[in-house]
């Protein structure tokens, strides 16, 4: 993908742009200037350096500040298929990586090609704290700015935090380990926990005293021990209320901060969660609308001539009572996970966006629904994906926002970003330009 | 196009109807079942913020407290199931032969229906139990079936902590036969236990040591600092029980395993435990009574494993009346619905009388679970856990009509809504196959060998239905 | 601890055990002339009869009635306030041919292969199992022995329960044909087939059972044309398979088909309809009550169950023990069985469940005795309590349908049988095990 713009002048100016802020304000014919992946200057007025190499917007374009995938598996090494897996002696005593434990293991080391990079930056995001694919503890959370090579692809910061969840040991059953259950994986990260605990105690100890017995020194305990001294959160990914409590159980027993990941069902817990200060970074892989409520709505869009036609044409349906009901409690859970995040919203908990598995084919849909059924406006979905997914991830001071003084990393709409068919035209991630022409 | 459904959502169920409350009520006129004191005619029970206050004729209702006429009808203490696996997320952490260090207290889906249709069948409290795929299992969980409530919620507060053992074919099977790791053979399966229990005893004394030097060091600041033993959370599992602060419940089947255990318990000073299944312990009665232990095994179960090929269904009879303190449980979702059955089929099988069989479903399986102080008789000062039943509650043609737990009514025959799921899957339709649920009956023979394949393959063409 | 009271537990062995307690595994039956007087007479087909008569003499039931005159070879038997019925039927079970599940080699229900329609459960039905003296001598009299694997599993046979050979106990060797159709519901939420899949395994399923049927239907055409006049025709091969299916075809021994959801049912209902050279029993049926009409449209019977989990989330609980009652209203011929080996035994609960639950338990005591008896064909041997009917009954002290009733004695084929088993065996031996022969 060659750019027409070349990348080495000093500084940019985009002039004659719509800028949609992350609080939601909107500046017509703006400009913005960056240099050296700064903002430098942005608003109606902003003055254009003389070796700022200037684009003209033309007054069409939108410019929206880079989103932010607050937790993905982008650029993953794939995981091995479980028949893959040698069967293991021991079940019970497996290694660590067979059980799913590798906090050790950071997305910076081990970051391979994936061709959602540049698909992720064609829908708006600049920006994604990544986490290696696994199990219950996968590893490290880091922040990186997008690319289209995964050579290209920086960090900015990290470790943000450990990833972790409730998924069981893999390979299935014939080459399965311990935990193969989620109360094995409850008691297992106990166990993980206590190991570290003693483990630092010792290294602790054989430092003032090179005389006493070594410690046994290993790199998966010790990637722990920031968990164990509370001093770095785990992004726990979690959909259903009962998954909820039991993490929150566990914050209980050792302290940590934790940061719910995926979250569909933390509106049930929305005052739990804000008395913890507990953020969610909620996804938007929303089961299906139902189908029969997907045709009812297509009917209330028809006009009334199509509409006796059709009926003249077609069997009266008849719905039994039994089906009616299950229909209504279909579509009121249905509402509710859909209505997730604004539920989130209202009642103060710190509420962001990670993609936790969304397949990118989907997103305009899913985001369809939010804005149509899940009571969100434009706005609130720039903020959810921008500013407050910053805010979580602590990279506020340098993303988040289109401000003076914080990181370029924004993408070029062709329209308003909720208008059918918008699409990104270029996307400028750490003020590296990238361009895509609808393609 | 007809129009199919108004938008306003008019739902007749909402989950805050059964939040967890204790509640009063007043139930009048019944004879009542009180299993530790007769029964008693046209006796009333007035119930209190979830306690029995009061049993008497006449009774006068308290201002604000519903009043149940149950004039004709019978009233029994809430069915407890001393072994059910009905709404475990998962039931065996088969990986390794010990797994003390997990429990079901962490494995509880409160959303399961199935809890509505055991309280429709008289049932208030369940032991919800690891599965037996493990010499020694995860702990066990009781709870209270209070249908809609959060998993915290449905915990029988300050129940005794409990935890499942078992013996012969299962843990054999899976583990020896299996991934071959020990046991494969019943011998085996003693050493697994005595193995563990000496090195829990061991793994205490050193993590005691390790405490206590480490106290001092850390206070003193000076010399050799001890090197840390981490917290082990099986073997402090472990040590509890030999501490006798877990009740331990055991799956086995022959009398010689049945001796075996009691042989080692008796060698590490364990005292309170109860046999699951065991149906071969009639053979071995004088032993089992002697040493206290308990018993709690299905009515009439046998012949679907070659360990249960020699029982017999009189099986809770010669325990009876050779004092064992025995229970009925169901270890299956269906029989669960329908123990008060189970304990009418002890009085045929035998000569145990009819209180002696309601016994087995109410009093025996709360000592067994060490709630007997609060559950099991219908007393004053125990808990409001009773069910109505139109007919005495042993005939077949009875049927429960109200479910009371902590004296609030969780289910009540003649407000019995069709669709009582509390978690609905949007994803699912009407008619879509996803939404038929795996059908228990009679014959789903040891439920307790969920989650693990080896079995499967054995049974999968010997009772097929389709 | 309750300390044990030998002389309160020898004493409950001498009075408290009733018939069982002389009873030997050694003991031989009685055969001959009885006469069981003073009991209710439950005779299903005309009504009761407060403390009547019956009279056997030999196999068969000689007489039943308010008064006759008994002379003297008859041994009377006084059931003065107990109750007589008719040996029970479970039209649906695997007693004899599988002893314990979980050891293979003692299952022989499921032969290999897809079409098996000359496999016999009478010739690997074990007459000495040990759950058959266990379910007889709780009033089950007879069952209908299946196998069960493949398409077409092998011919299911009705086998009274006291005997020392298949030969002695068959009623029916060919009772009923075992057919299991394709699945086109798929098989629940762990099934993870597409409904592309399911739909082209059932199609591709159904084609083979199709095919195979056109192939018989075939043979049978061919070999009746071969049989009429041999002169001038070549012999056909014979083939086993093929042969056994004539008698199907000839619509003389029936197809028991098992279905359980909805859509199966309307499915079943649909292929049978080309295919009514055969007649049909559906077995299962759980989701019967949702499609009642439809099925008493056709006129098949049914052979169900009740003790079991609601089959759809949102089903009532109590759907499962009113299913039974739901299609007897709607017209269906309706038998409760039991569908399981060694609890066969159970098959009286089953219907004491469907009984309170809307079939009520005249209509539910029917559905153990008399409707298995017409599905089946032995009607004119089993069923009731008729004169000339097979002396197969019970003599109970209350309703069988109670758990807590006490089954006193069975008749088999006349036998007044030794009211032992292994489990009361165990019971003899192990109520007072320490005790010793003074």
């Amino acid at each position: 993908m060659q750019g027409v713009f070349a990348q080495t002048t000093p500084a940019h100016a985009l002039k004659n742009v719509t800028i949609h802020h992350a609080d939601g304000s909107t500046t017509e014919s703006a400009t913005i200037v960056w240099r050296n992946g700064v903002i430098e200057a942005i608003g109606i007025n902003a003055a254009i350096p003389f070796d700022a190499f200037e684009i003209d917007g033309g007054d069409s374009l939108h410019v929206y500040p880079g989103f932010i995938d607050g937790f993905s598996t982008l650029g993953s090494p794939s995981l091995p298929k479980s028949q893959d897996l040698p069967k293991l002696d021991d079940p019970g005593n497996p290694p660590y990586y067979r059980s799913g434990v590798q906090p050790e293991r950071k997305p910076s080391e081990l970051l391979t090609e994936d061709k959602n990079f540049e698909a992720i930056m064609k829908v708006g995001f600049t920006t994604a704290a990544l986490y290696p694919d696994g199990y219950m503890l996968p590893g490290q959370v880091e922040a990186f700015y997008l690319s289209s090579s995964h050579n290209n692809v920086g960090l900015i910061k990290g470790p943000l935090g450990l990833a972790g969840s409730f998924d069981t040991a893999p390979g299935g059953w014939s080459s399965g380990a311990y935990p193969s259950t989620l109360m094995g994986v409850m008691a297992k990260f106990r166990q993980v926990m206590f190991d570290a605990t003693a483990l630092q105690q010792h290294i602790k100890y054989y430092e003032q005293n090179p005389e006493m017995p070594a410690p046994d020194r290993d790199r998966v305990l010790e990637a722990m021990f920031p968990l164990v001294n509370n001093s770095t959160p785990l992004f726990f990914e979690v959909d259903s209320k009962e998954h909820i409590e039991r993490i929150l159980k566990i914050q209980d027993e050792f302290g940590f901060n934790v940061v719910i990941v995926s979250g569909k069902e933390a509106y049930a817990k929305a005052d739990e969660l804000k008395r913890r200060n507990i953020p969610v970074l909620a996804g938007i892989d929303f089961t299906d609308m139902p189908k029969w409520y997907a045709e009812m709505k297509k009917e209330e869009e028809k006009d009334e001539a199509e509409v006796e036609q059709e009926e003249e044409a077609a069997e009266e349906e008849e719905i039994s009572e039994e089906e009616q009901n299950y229909r209504e409690k279909q579509l009121e859970a249905w509402k509710a996970e859909v209505t997730n995040i604004k539920k989130l919203m209202d009642s103060g908990v710190s509420v962001g966006f990670s993609s936790a598995g969304l397949e990118l084919k989907d997103l305009s849909a899913k985001i369809e629904i939010l804005l149509d059924e899940g009571g969100l406006t434009e706005t609130d979905l720039v903020t959810l994906m921008s500013a407050n997914t910053a805010n979580i991830l602590g990279l506020n001071r340098t993303h988040g926002s289109l401000e003076r003084g914080k990181n370029a990393s924004f993408s070029v709409f062709d329209k308003a970003m909720t208008e059918e068919k918008a699409k990104v035209l270029h996307s400028i991630s750490n003020g590296i330009i990238h361009e895509f022409n609808g393609n | 196009m007809t129009k199919l459904i108004t938008l306003c959502l008019i739902l007749a169920f909402s989950t805050t109807a059964y939040a967890q409350e204790k509640g009063s009520v007043l139930i009048q006129n019944a004879t009542v079942i009180t299993v530790t004191n007769g029964d008693l005619e046209e006796t009333d029970v007035l119930i209190r913020d979830g306690v029995i206050r009061e049993i008497g004729k006449d009774l006068n209702a308290p201002r604000g407290v519903e009043t149940v006429d149950a004039t004709g009808k019978f009233v029994m203490p809430g069915i407890i199931d001393a072994h059910s696996h009905l709404n475990g997320v998962d039931i065996n952490e088969a990986r390794n032969p010990v797994t003390a260090e997990v429990t079901m207290e962490e494995s509880v889906d409160p959303n399961e229906v199935g809890i509505y249709h055991a309280l429709a069948g008289g049932a208030t409290t369940i032991h919800l139990m690891h599965g037996s795929a493990n010499v020694i299992g995860g702990q066990g969980e009781t709870l209270k079936l209070r249908y809609g409530v959060s998993q915290e919620e449905m915990k029988f507060e300050n129940a005794k902590r409990t935890i499942k053992f078992a013996l012969g074919e299962n843990p054999t099977r899976v583990h020896g036969q299996g991934n071959g790791v020990q046991p494969r053979t019943r011998m085996g399966v003693e050493q697994v236990v005595r193995g563990h229990f000496d090195e829990a005893l061991d793994y205490k004394r050193k993590r005691e040591a390790y405490l206590e030097a480490k106290a001092q060091y850390d206070r003193r600041g000076r010399g050799t600092p001890p090197v840390p033993v981490a917290e082990n959370l099986r073997y402090e599992v472990l040590n509890d029980i030999i501490e006798g602060e877990i009740f331990v419940h055991c799956h086995s089947y022959r009398a010689d395993e049945i001796l075996m255990l009691m042989r080692v318990f008796n060698d590490y000073g364990i005292e309170n435990y109860t046999f699951q299944h065991a149906n071969e312990a009639f053979k071995v009665a004088n032993e089992l009574a002697k040493n206290g232990a308990m018993t709690s095994v299905f009515s009439d179960w046998w012949a679907y494993k070659f360990e249960v090929y020699y029982s017999t269904a009189y099986n809770a009879s010669i325990l009876n009346a050779n004092g064992v303190v025995n229970s009925i449980n169901s270890d299956n979702d269906q029989l669960l619905r329908t123990l008060n059955h189970e304990a009418a089929k002890v009085v045929r099988y035998g000569d145990t009388s009819v209180n002696d069989a309601i016994k087995m479903i109410t009093l025996h399986p709360a000592i067994q679970l060490g709630i007997d102080d609060r559950v099991g008789s219908i007393e004053e000062g125990k808990h409001g856990d009773v069910v109505v039943w139109d007919g005495h509650p042993l005939s077949i043609y009875s049927k429960a009509e109200m479910t009371f737990v902590d004296g609030t009514k969780y289910f009540d025959l003649a407000n019995d809504p069709d669709d009582m799921r509390i978690q609905i899957n949007p994803g699912t339709d009407f008619d879509d196959g996803s939404n038929f649920r795996k059908i228990v009956d009679n014959r789903d023979e040891d439920a307790c060998i969920q989650d693990t394949f080896i079995l499967l393959q054995d049974q999968a063409q010997t009772h097929a239905h389709n | 601890m309750k300390k044990l009271n030998i002389f309160a537990v020898i004493v409950t062995l001498l009075f408290g055990l009733n018939a069982t307690a002389e009873a030997q595994i050694t003991d031989k039956p009685e055969f001959g002339k009885f006469a069981i007087t003073g009991a209710t007479i439950h005779t299903v087909t005309n009504g009761t009869i407060e403390s009547g008569i019956i009279l056997i003499d030999g196999e068969e039931i000689a007489f039943v009635g308010e008064n006759a005159r008994i002379t003297n070879e008859y041994t009377r038997i006084d059931a003065s306030g107990k109750h007589v019925y008719p040996g029970f039927i479970d039209g649906w079970s695997g007693l004899g041919l599988v002893e314990i599940s979980a050891v293979p080699v003692t299952v022989d229900n499921a032969e290999l292969g897809q079409f098996n329609p000359h496999m016999y459960a009478f010739t690997a039905f074990n007459p000495h199992s040990a759950s058959i003296p266990v379910t007889r001598v709780s009033g089950v009299t007879t069952v209908l022995s299946h196998p069960s694997s493949g398409s077409i599993a092998g011919k299911a046979a009705v086998m009274d329960l006291w005997g020392y050979s298949p030969d002695s106990m068959a009623v029916k060797k060919s009772g009923a044909l075992v057919m299991n159709l394709p699945s086109s519901s798929g098989g629940g939420w762990w099934d993870d087939r597409s409904e592309e899949e399911i739909k082209k395994q059932y199609e591709q399923n159904l084609k083979e059972i199709n095919d195979f049927l056109d192939k018989a239907r075939f043979y049978d055409q061919m070999m009746k044309e071969y049989e009429s006049d041999p002169s001038d025709k070549t012999k056909p091969d014979y083939d086993p398979r093929m042969e056994a299916m004539r008698e199907v075809l000839a619509g003389d021994v029936p197809v028991v088909i098992s279905v359980n959801d909805e859509k199966e049912i309307l499915d079943a209902i649909d292929w049978i309809k080309d295919n009514d050279d055969m007649n049909f029993i559906f077995e299962g049926v759980r989701e019967g009550w949702r499609v009642a009409e439809e099925i008493a449209e056709t006129g098949v019977p049914v052979l169900t169950t009740t003790l079991y989990t609601p089959s759809r989330d949102y089903d009532n609980y109590q759907r499962p023990y009113q299913n039974p009652g739901l299609m007897a209203q709607a017209g269906v011929k309706v038998a409760v069985v039991s569908d399981d080996i060694e609890n066969s035994r159970n098959t009286p609960f089953e219907a004491g469940y469907a009984a309170t639950y809307g079939m009520g338990v005249e209509e539910a005591l029917k559905a153990v005795t008399i409707y298995p008896a017409e599905i089946f064909g032995v009607a004119d041997r089993l069923g009731s309590l008729e004169a000339g009917k097979q002396a197969n009954l019970f003599i109970a002290d209350g309703d069988p349908f109670e758990p807590m009733t006490n089954i006193e004695q069975v008749f088999i084929k006349g036998y007044k049988i030794p009211m032992v088993s292994r489990h009361i065996q165990l019971y003899q031996e192990f109520l007072d095990r320490d005790a010793v022969n003074e």
